[in-house]
């Protein structure tokens, strides 16, 4: 037995030596130079890390970004699909753990909490997203910016785009006067229409689940500011009567709460057919991208509490050890391009979060006219623009994330 | 009359059950915003399969899938070829500990192995490859083809073979001209075996490919996640054709060797 | 051919044997070494059972769903299984019943299961039975049901019988090819002589095919089991939030970026792998013909 163990390391090892010498391919570029870094990405291909589960998405980030990093810079986009961001994050832990440098991550499109693990593991590329020469249309002052979940960017992601939860209704089925317009209220309205309510399981692929419930414990709590920062003592105050809520409302939800949809869109597909009442969104376009995309009625419409609606900016971050560093830094610059800015927040064209930048930033005229003329067609099925900025408030530290994932799952989920 | 009832009752469910999810599938395949209680679409749209049809991932997703198999299947059939030949001819010391040697690996779960064997592969360099997918996925194609071959060979007459040898073929002449034809049918459907098996693999291609190879499960995996029942629907057909074709092309083979093991799949 | 004597048939094993002992060896010492929580990269290199600990007895998220979801997966394959085994055995005896050109045909129909993998059957089956799919249409359009909630949970239904249901129509055509062939192979003279002999049809049926087919379909009803225990697939389509079948856990657990989360995701999986090998062995000591199949 032992012969044949070592015969079996050694043959790894043959292995090894043989695939070790497959590429080395160092190509310089100074960062506060971004002419190198653009000449340094030229004929690279970047491997960008995305969450897949939007064809509509997927297809606006090969149409724009794939085509415009072609035809301007010489790079290919690689999208690379992935069910969650967490896949991304752990394709990177994996290589850390197997020691391997270069990876096969350049890009991720990344969320507070992945963003957390990998910041804490120190996994991700250094000082960039300050360098890249369209952070100046970024609000850096603005700390829905600087911190990602109350955690400080650090300059090692640079924001994408912005998203808010929001509800969708069925204006067919509902006037907009009988929408509940806060937690209590529908709580209400869940107790007098049995089984006409859910939402998505909060947890891994279903964030806007676990948004759904840090929503309730700011109304029960009474306010977002407490949970900026982590506080045990604060979370064991709260928590059990967050669970309270959600274990009242659970005889009165679809199935009785016996289950939750996984994820957005088999929330969506209970909504389009008329098994539930409301649908979560996240998009600025409300569900402009959904009916666009055929997954919702056509008189589907956003709508959203008077308060704590959580919102953040997207972000995109840098592995220490990407492959393409030049090609990601020349990408993660080209997502804040006025223009592409513009056309991601345009519900025809099925991306439909908002800007990343500020549009008071951005000098150039031309520009301006046109991220303004696209803020004015966000279309019918959106949320008006001063709802959704009366009941923005920011994303919980992330230590939170966890407890409220864990705790869901064994308080209401499991009910024990 | 009452048999003749119930022969055709099951033939209807044979055929039914074997029916429902292509005739499923063309009509959600071909429809739009169809939702519940609406028993016909009320838009009829080639628009899912355009879609599908003209997204890079899809053909990408196709090629890789086809290259993946069919590399799987022709590694397993050649290298099971000798193994299959010895277990199935000859008795020899040890031969239950090689037979369990290949069996366990049937049992041992998709979801281990390729835990295990993404960190080695990482290290290696083959995690993420065509190559380190395709070498995975002969885990659980190889014991197949091994045991169908076997299972051909222990009634293989190796007479012929001596005759061929006493009338001054040479060895190279007899491999293919009598030792292949004889063995072709099993082949085939070993083949086959091999093929589905590694076409329908999904955690292997996911955890060993990270992401980077696509494979039709894949996509299939995140469309199922993506919700619209027109583009699964879509997908589902684009995945299922490559195999029928294949069955059908292979149909008289599996008749003679129909009850070989076909699990996994 | 005499030279041939001389070749050890281990050296026309040893392709094979290489490549099965490498890939599958190294994946099982690697995931043994990550459950064991042994990482070079990251410098743990004390092998420890916390993750084993962990999943077995722990107040963790793993610890409290890892008994439930032993259950859940227990039953969804012990009754698959069972399931799929009665309902093979009529199909075979009416196949073997049929003559020439219908049995063929009809054989070749049990093939062409064969065309549908495991995930696109269920992608399906949720298609056709969930309470918004095809059946409730059609239920609606017989005014039976005025909303989705008026139809019954069929599929991603807490008792897993849409993975019950997904897995039985699957398995069904392929134990029933396996004991078609055993019927096949046999000689009828038994069941002839057993009815000179002025047995009825259910006593021919329960002293002379059963004994028959019994191996065979143990040995497939194994694999069968094996396979439906420890496939992700079709519990990951079809099931519920929780319980999740053990698979599902796994990998969830295994994705999670918490470190110590990855190895008791590998911890769960080596556990299926156990309990299935146990099972194997368990029923091959029973059953010694197995090895023949």
């Amino acid at each position: 037995m032992k012969r044949y163990l070592s015969l079996l390391i050694l043959f790894s090892f043959l292995l090894s030596a043989c695939s070790g010498v497959v590429q080395s391919r160092s190509t310089t570029f100074d960062l506060n130079d971004w002419d190198s870094v653009v000449n340094a990405a030229k004929g690279q291909t970047v491997n960008w890390y995305i969450w897949g589960g939007s064809e509509s998405i997927n297809r606006f980030v090969d149409d724009f970004y794939g085509k415009a990093l072609k035809e301007r810079y010489d790079i290919t986009l690689n999208r690379v699909p992935v069910a969650d961001t967490v896949d991304a994050v752990n394709q990177v832990l994996s290589e850390k753990e197997a020691g391997k440098d270069p990876g096969a991550v350049d890009l991720i499109w990344i969320n507070g909490e992945n963003f957390f693990t990998l910041k804490q593991a120190n996994l991700l590329y250094p000082d960039w997203a300050r360098k890249l020469p369209n952070s100046a249309l970024v609000n850096w002052e603005n700390p829905a910016v600087n911190l990602d979940f109350g955690n400080p960017v650090d300059n090692l992601e640079s924001p994408w785009s912005s998203a808010q939860f929001q509800l969708i209704y069925d204006s067919a089925r509902m006037q907009p006067e009988d929408l509940p317009r806060s937690y209590t209220e529908l709580k209400e309205w869940v107790v007098q229409n049995p089984g006409r309510f859910t939402y998505i399981a909060p947890g891994p692929g279903g964030f806007q689940g676990t948004r759904f419930v840090k929503g309730a414990l700011y109304e029960i709590s009474g306010g977002a500011e407490p949970w900026s920062a982590f506080d045990q003592a604060t979370w064991d105050q709260w928590s059990p009567q967050l669970w309270g809520y959600f274990n009242e409302i659970k005889p009165y939800l679809w199935r009785q709460g016996e289950t939750y949809p996984k994820d957005e869109n088999e929330l969506h597909s209970l909504f389009a057919n008329n098994e539930v009442d409301f649908s979560i969104t996240q998009a600025i376009v409300g569900a402009g991208a959904l009916i666009e995309q055929g997954l919702v009625p056509e008189t589907a419409r956003a709508f959203v509490f008077d308060q704590y609606m959580i919102g953040d900016f997207n972000y995109v971050a840098i592995p220490a050890n990407a492959p393409n560093k030049a090609a990601a830094l020349v990408l993660a610059n080209l997502l804040l391009d006025p223009e592409l800015q513009a056309a991601q927040i345009l519900p025809e064209n099925g991306f439909g979060l908002g800007f990343g930048i500020d549009v008071n930033r951005v000098t150039d005229p031309e520009d301006k006219a046109l991220l303004e003329a696209a803020a004015q067609k966000l279309g019918q099925a959106a949320t008006p623009a001063e709802d959704l900025a009366s009941s923005l408030v920011g994303d919980t530290a992330p230590q939170y994330q966890s407890l409220v994932e864990e705790g869901w799952r064994q308080y209401v989920l499991q009910g024990q | 009359m009452s048999q003749r009832l119930s022969t055709y009752t099951l033939q209807l469910l044979l055929y039914g059950v074997l029916a429902t999810p292509l005739v499923l599938f063309a009509v959600y395949a071909f429809s739009e915003r169809w939702f519940f209680p609406a028993l016909v679409p009320q838009e009829w749209t080639a628009s899912p399969f355009a879609r599908l049809l003209s997204d890079r991932r899809t053909l990408q997703g196709l090629g890789e899938s086809l290259s993946i198999a069919a590399a799987a299947s022709l590694l397993s059939l050649a290298i099971s070829f000798p193994a299959a030949r010895t277990l199935g001819l000859r008795a020899f010391r040890g031969r239950q500990a090689a037979w369990l040697a290949f069996f366990v690996p049937t049992v041992v779960p998709p979801l281990a192995i390729g835990m295990g064997l993404n960190i080695f592969f990482l290290q290696i360099g083959l995690a993420g490859s065509m190559l380190g997918v395709t070498l995975a996925h002969l885990v659980p194609t190889l014991p197949y083809t091994i045991f169908t071959l076997s299972s051909v060979f222990a009634r293989y007459d190796e007479n012929y073979e001596h005759q061929a040898l006493a009338l001054g073929a040479n060895p190279v002449q007899i491999f293919f001209r009598i030792t292949l034809r004889l063995v072709f049918p099993g082949l085939v459907v070993a083949g086959l075996f091999a093929f589905l098996i590694s076409w329908s693999q999904y955690l292997l291609t996911l955890l060993i490919g990270g992401g980077r190879v696509l494979t039709l499960p894949m996509l299939l995996f995140s469309s199922v996640s993506g919700g619209n029942p027109a583009s699964i629907a879509a997908l589902s057909l684009l995945f299922v054709t490559p195999p029928v074709l294949v069955i059908a092309a292979t149909a008289r083979y599996l008749g003679q060797h129909g009850a070989a093991v076909q699990e996994q799949y | 051919m005499r030279k041939r004597v001389l070749s050890s048939p281990w050296l026309r094993l040893a392709p094979a044997l290489l490549v099965i002992g490498i890939l599958f060896g190294t994946s099982i010492v690697y995931g043994a070494g990550q459950s064991l929580g042994v990482m070079a990269a990251i410098g743990q290199q004390e092998a420890s059972l916390d993750a084993y600990r962990n999943v077995l007895t722990g107040s963790g998220p793993a610890g409290r769903e890892f008994w439930p979801s032993l259950g859940f997966s227990l039953w969804i394959s012990g009754a698959s299984t069972l399931l799929s085994a009665l309902g093979a055995l009529p199909v075979a005896l009416w196949l073997n019943g049929r003559r020439g050109q219908s049995q063929q045909k009809e054989t070749l129909a049990l093939n062409w299961n064969l065309a549908f993998p495991h995930l696109v059957w269920a992608v399906a089956l949720l298609l056709f039975l969930s309470q918004s799919g095809m059946l409730a249409r059609l239920a609606a359009f017989f005014g039976w049901v005025q909303t989705p909630a008026d139809f019954p949970v069929l599929v991603r239904d807490r008792l897993g019988f849409g993975i019950i249901l997904s897995y039985v129509t699957k398995e069904i055509p392929f134990l029933a090819l396996i004991v078609l062939a055993v019927l096949r192979s046999q000689p009828e003279n038994y069941a002839v002589v057993a009815e000179n002999l002025g047995a009825n049809r259910w006593q021919r049926l329960r002293y002379i095919t059963l004994p028959q087919v019994l191996p065979a379909l143990t040995a497939g009803s194994l694999l069968v089991f094996a396979y439906v225990f420890s496939a992700y697939e079709v519990p990951a389509v079809l099931g519920v939030r929780y319980p999740r079948a053990l698979p599902v856990l796994a990998l969830d657990f295994f994705t999670n970026p918490d470190l110590s989360s990855r190895a008791e995701g590998m911890a769960i999986s080596f556990l299926i792998a156990i309990i299935v090998i146990l099972l194997a062995v368990i029923s091959i000591r029973q059953n010694k013909s197995i090895g023949e199949t």
